[in-house]
């Protein structure tokens, strides 16, 4: 019996694709074993000359992972990521992708990833389904152009000419052309750069739904909320070493940025009657006399003792906001640096 | 071989497609046929329409090598074409070889309706030799489409590119005899042929359709050769992203690419006797202009 894949379509409708990976050709006996990380990067380093792009980073990852590479511009991501892809040779160190060196076995690396890049191009005059088989006749195996042109909704368009395609056309197709050969690892640079948030939020599905077929991606961005939303595990990166990794959450715990809670009462406060909050840090009413902003190392409790605070005053309470330290937050903190610099 | 198919096929279509290939390939050389056509009254005698058609087959050959294969080249790379290409297992092998076939096959309806103008409408006997014709004709497009993807490969920018393209299709088209018979040249012009790629493809034509000598070996060896040599350096050299540069001193593959041309001439120069004539007077040159000599 075929295996038919069935992911959720763009407008929350669920649609039978029906990519058939049963009728590909088999790629050669997996050189990796499936305990193995599908990324392995060690004491990798990378020059330019005298520049040295990338300083000696290590990490790992697994299959089925969304793991994301943060870092402002010149932070060494984009020359990680190319080594990976088998675009540029490594200065020294180790990495394995796939089982695969990059240096040595690049074409064989090339043919079982996809790649996602951005700021390429098609010829203008190429038509939407030209492309996709254009592109499939450069791998040993494909999935169907028609199966991916309508799960990317692209199906429609198939006979228009590229240059006709809209920012967000244009970024479907990208990722349709991606998975042309069926990849169990796709590296998305920066794959929403420059995109409305509407289409933005449409790719980000189209990524949720690669991780739930259980492919691994490796992802750049510049978006921390992208970041926060898809990845599972997250390296920052800053001048060409890598300052932090983990899941989100766990990079949020280590942070040193406190939570910061509001209250909005429904009259004037007076500042110097705010006791001592258990685990505050900081404290102050703002201008408008009725908001009172904590910060604190651990907000449920504080916030409890807030509120019982002002309930024995009989103060009415109009408002209440927790926000708890973001993946931003946390990069600032350890570059020094916003994300865009 | 997969590849290469699509490519050549996709290459056809995307040719297909634009007009300024339609216009440069078939269009623009027309003009030139028909204006050049009245100017040496081509209609009245062989030696006309002969240097007619050589001429044209020259523009369009040129044409298709340089600017066609060249330039394109180059638009694909600094549009971020051949980066999207790079991160699939393909190598520079297909993006060549479709190159090289696309521009052949767009090539040939034009050789058709250039034979047929000339002989329907110029009253030009049809060439003896014409598969030596044929063959001689493709050999001088692939041999100049890799002269035109060596330029794409050491240009690191349009602007270079287009410099190098103009330093190299000028001076073929004007010293080559192509659009001008060489042997009105002065000596010293003459001497300067002799060294012009261009030269060879236009006088290995003007033999098989004036003198039906058929094919020069020769002059077929050194197109081969200068292919061959293009390819090679055409893969070596070959850069699939704009940001990667490559040293000025690669310009100099150009001339490793032309050099079967330059040996060519030095041997023409100093083995062949009689090769360098005077030019001859005006009055009696007066055939290239359509006198009213008797048709051959």
């Amino acid at each position: 019996m075929q295996r038919r894949s069935s992911w959720n379509g763009l407008h929350g409708f669920r649609v039978r694709t029906g990519l058939d990976r049963n009728a590909l050709p088999q790629y050669p006996r997996q050189t990796l074993m499936s305990t193995e990380p599908v990324i392995f990067v060690q004491s990798l380093h990378k020059s330019y000359d005298k520049l040295e792009a990338v300083k000696g980073i290590d990490f790992q990852v697994n299959a089925g992972e969304v793991f994301g590479l943060l870092g402002p511009n010149g932070a060494g991501k984009t020359s990680t990521v190319e080594i990976l892809e088998g675009l540029r040779p490594r200065s020294s160190g180790e990495a394995t992708v796939l089982g695969f060196d990059p240096d040595r076995q690049k074409q064989r690396l090339k043919d079982r990833i996809g790649v996602c890049l951005q700021a390429t191009n098609l010829p203008a005059k190429i038509r939407v389904l030209e492309a996709m088989d254009l592109f499939a006749s450069f791998y040993t195996r494909s999935l169907s152009s028609e199966q991916l042109l309508k799960r990317m909704q692209l199906w429609d368009k198939r006979a228009a000419n590229y240059e006709t395609l809209s920012g967000g056309q244009k970024q479907r197709l990208a990722l349709a052309l991606a998975l042309v050969n069926d990849p169990q690892l796709l590296f998305l640079d920066e794959p929403t750069t420059g995109l409305d948030p509407q289409i933005r939020l449409e790719i980000h599905k189209l990524i949720e739904e690669m991780k739930s077929e259980n492919r691994t991606v490796l992802l750049t961005t510049h978006y921390i909320e992208e970041a926060e939303r898809l990845c599972d595990r997250v390296a920052i990166m800053d001048e060409g070493k890598i300052v932090a990794i983990g899941t989100p959450r766990e990079l949020q715990q280590k942070s040193k940025s406190q939570s910061r809670i509001q209250i909005v009462s429904a009259q004037p406060l007076d500042s110097n009657s705010f006791p001592q909050w258990p685990d505050a840090v900081d404290s102050k009413l703002e201008d408008d006399g009725r908001t009172i902003t904590v910060y604190s190392t651990r907000p449920a409790r504080t916030l409890f003792e807030i509120m019982k605070w002002l309930d024995q005053k009989g103060i009415p309470l109009e408002d209440v906001h927790l926000k708890k330290p973001t993946l931003e937050d946390v990069f600032v903190e350890l570059t020094g640096k916003q994300l865009r610099d | 071989m997969k590849p290469y198919l699509a490519l050549i096929k996709i290459d056809l279509k995307l040719a297909l497609r634009l007009r300024t290939v339609i216009f440069f390939n078939y269009l623009f050389p027309m003009i030139f046929f028909f204006t050049f056509g009245t100017v040496f009254h081509a209609k009245q005698n062989l030696d006309g329409i002969t240097q007619v058609i050589t001429m044209s087959l020259a523009l369009g050959v040129l044409g298709s090598g340089l600017f066609g294969a060249g330039i394109r080249a180059l638009q694909e790379r600094e549009l971020n074409i051949l980066r999207r290409y790079k991160v699939t297992p393909i190598t520079p092998g297909p993006l060549l070889v479709a190159s090289m076939v696309t521009g052949w096959i767009v090539f040939m309806p034009y050789i058709g309706v250039l034979l047929a103008l000339s002989h329907y409408y110029y009253n030009m006997p049809w060439p003896q030799h014409m598969a030596a014709l044929l063959v001689f004709i493709s050999l001088g497009l692939i041999a100049f489409r890799a002269i035109g993807l060596v330029i794409a490969s050491v240009a690191n920018t349009m602007q270079e590119g287009t410099i190098l393209v103009q330093l190299l299709y000028f001076p073929m088209l004007f010293l080559s005899g192509a659009t001008f018979p060489a042997e009105f040249f002065p000596l010293s012009l003459q001497v300067i042929s002799k060294f012009v790629p261009a030269t060879y493809y236009v006088k290995g034509i003007k033999d098989i359709i004036k003198s039906n000598q058929g094919f020069n070996f020769s002059y077929a060896g050194v197109l081969v050769l200068t292919t061959v040599i293009g390819f090679i350096v055409g893969m070596k050299l070959f850069r699939w992203e704009k940001e990667e540069k490559i040293k000025g001193s690669a310009k100099l593959w150009v001339a490793a690419v032309l050099a079967p041309f330059l040996m060519m001439g030095i041997w023409e120069s100093f083995h062949i006797k009689n090769k360098v004539q005077p030019a001859p007077r005006m009055e009696k040159s007066s055939a290239a202009f359509g006198d009213n000599r008797p048709r051959l």
